[in-house]
């Protein structure tokens, strides 16, 4: 039986759709993280498959779960953006056969899906439930709230896994053809790089509302410090780098105005988080951190590259069917851990959903002030993509470890970690949580 | 005088990947009296970092954009740029009027005889 996307029917992607149905009655409990690395050795033992198979148990072994009471799996088959095993390279037959394998040769390599999984967790017999959120932990995240919500599981492992493989990103699958199929021709012959359409709506932005570059620089030296404090990143593991004010202005430029720190490195990593029901959860090991809603979307940029105008109308728009969804003011929130990567266009996300109050056109000016996990604003606690790495999930782990108070040298100090939003990827599609320490907030 | 640049991922056995290039190497160099100091996309606080966990007194620490920078800054008779990018760092290095070297081609060098 093969796992299916999950159904449009499932996400929350319009407005006057009340407060979610299941407010408070899903939970994360546990939390596993599999090593990071920068990308993969070749060996059986740190492959796509087994940093999942890593995650996937320290998920469950947190929650203090017996495996044999999970009923679900959610997650995201694709496991790259950029990093395509080469056309005609030989393929590496000593890792596939370490594994129990399905009809795909790079499934648990270069893909990873749900029957992979299954076949290699024999410990998870009571499963009944499989789907893909696809595109990153975001999605898979509202799915599995959802499918718990509806009763289509009450015990869950969510997962989100990326592999890199030796050489440049971007440099294979498609981009080393001769040709490229559809309207990715249209841009890829110009040779614009993956940042070039937010750098063009960040240079609007700065346009519009006299802004520059340089102002971006205490959000880049605060991710990347908040992210030195998530022991599971990839930068705190391997290269313990700060990003002063000084190198982010010196660094050299990707795509006008992008710069390379304005650029997030790809790695190999894998994160897996155990949700259940808010009854069940009450008997676990960690403390449960409710979900109180979520929202989706879903938005239709008229040419290739969406216009600022139109980023702005449509994360003004998320950030209102989150709240509607949570039933809550943006003055409950506590913190934000939404999407930076590209970190041009967090302040998108967090103008949005008007953060603290600010209005489009006011974030690099509070990237001026205390956004600190001291102060009483915490701007990306979790560091994000520029501070860990590409994953698309520290935000999330953020988010119910700040307010397991789990995050230990990260752990928020200037507020009280109550409620917590996060979510991405980008302005005009992504998928978006807010997260709770009481069910009934 | 002469001016060595180091890349260092790929090319320093300190990079993310390790080169082939020693710290020893450079230490030897710069022993020798050149100026040394490294170009690289690292942070600039970093490489700083890299060279002082070394023990080794850089004359720059730069992007790695900035070879005409250095060009500018340091007067020798002849500028090298070590580096493992074609795109990288041998184009730039030649257009900054560096010579450009690959890792292996600076250790296959007698550099104590002033070449």
């Amino acid at each position: 039986m093969s796992t299916e996307n999950a159904p449009q029917s499932m996400y929350r992607s319009r407005e006057g759709l009340g407060v979610w149905e299941h407010r408070g009655k899903v939970a994360a409990v546990g939390i596993g993280h599999g090593p990071t690395s920068r990308r993969w050795d070749g060996k059986p033992d740190t492959s796509l498959g087994a940093i999942s198979l890593i995650a996937l148990r320290r998920a469950i072994e947190d929650a203090g779960v017996d495996p044999g009471d999970i009923d679900g799996l959610v997650m995201d088959e694709k496991t790259t953006t950029g990093a395509f095993w080469p056309r005609g390279q030989e393929l590496p037959w000593d890792v596939i056969n370490a594994y129990n394998t399905t009809d795909a040769p790079l499934d648990g390599i270069t893909q990873l899906s749900a029957e992979w999984i299954l076949k290699n967790m024999p410990e998870l017999t009571g499963n009944r439930f499989t789907m893909y959120g696809p595109g990153c932990m975001s999605n898979a995240i509202v799915v599995a709230a959802q499918a718990i919500g509806d009763g289509l599981a009450h015990t869950c492992l969510v997962l989100k896994a990326w592999h890199n493989l030796p050489g440049r990103y971007y440099q294979t699958g498609a981009n080393a053809d001769d040709a490229i199929p559809g309207t990715a021709a249209l841009r890829s012959v110009w040779g614009a790089p993956a940042c070039y359409g937010t750098a063009i709506q960040f240079a609007e932005y700065c346009r519009k509302y006299g802004k520059n570059h340089d102002m971006m620089a205490p959000f880049i030296s605060n991710s990347r410090r908040n992210g030195l404090r998530f022991p599971e990143g990839y930068w705190a593991q391997h290269r313990p780098e700060e990003i002063t004010t000084e190198d982010y202005k010196a660094a050299r430029w990707i795509a006008k105005p992008a710069n390379l720190f304005d650029n997030d490195i790809p790695i190999m990593c894998s994160a897996a988080y155990l949700f259940t029901t808010a009854e069940r959860a009450r008997h676990m090991k960690q403390k449960p951190v409710y979900i109180l809603g979520h929202a989706s979307s879903r938005g239709q940029a008229r040419s290739f590259i969406p216009t600022l105008d139109e980023v702005e109308a449509e994360c003004a728009e998320s950030g209102r069917k989150l709240l509607e969804a949570a039933g809550i003011t943006v003055d409950d929130v506590s913190f934000e851990n939404l999407y930076d990567g590209f970190p041009q266009f967090h302040q998108f996300h967090m103008e949005g959903i008007r953060y603290r109050g600010i209005q489009p056109g006011e974030a690099l000016d509070f990237y001026q002030t205390d956004i600190s996990i001291t102060g009483p604003n915490p701007v990306s606690p979790s560091g994000g993509n520029i501070g860990s790495g590409r994953s698309r999930f520290w935000m999330h782990t953020d988010c119910i470890q700040q307010i397991q108070r789990r995050a230990g040298e990260r752990q928020v100090t200037g507020v009280e970690p109550v409620i917590g939003v996060s979510g991405g990827p980008m302005p005009t599609g992504g998928n978006f949580t807010c997260w709770s320490a009481s069910p009934d907030y | 005088m002469i001016l060595i640049s180091f890349d260092i991922d790929g090319t320093l056995e300190e990079g993310d990947p390790p080169g082939v290039l020693t710290m020893d190497f450079v230490r030897e160099v710069k022993g020798q009296g050149y100026l040394v100091g490294s170009c690289s996309d690292r942070p600039i606080s970093a490489q700083r970092a890299m060279w002082e966990r070394h023990g080794i007194e850089v004359d720059f620490t730069v992007s790695k954009h900035m070879l005409e920078d250095v060009k500018a800054d340091f007067e020798a008779e002849v500028y090298y740029h070590i580096g493992d990018r074609e795109d990288l760092d041998k184009r730039p290095a030649e257009k900054a009027g560096f010579e450009f070297l690959w890792p292996h081609e600076a250790t296959d060098r007698p550099w104590s005889e002033g070449t």
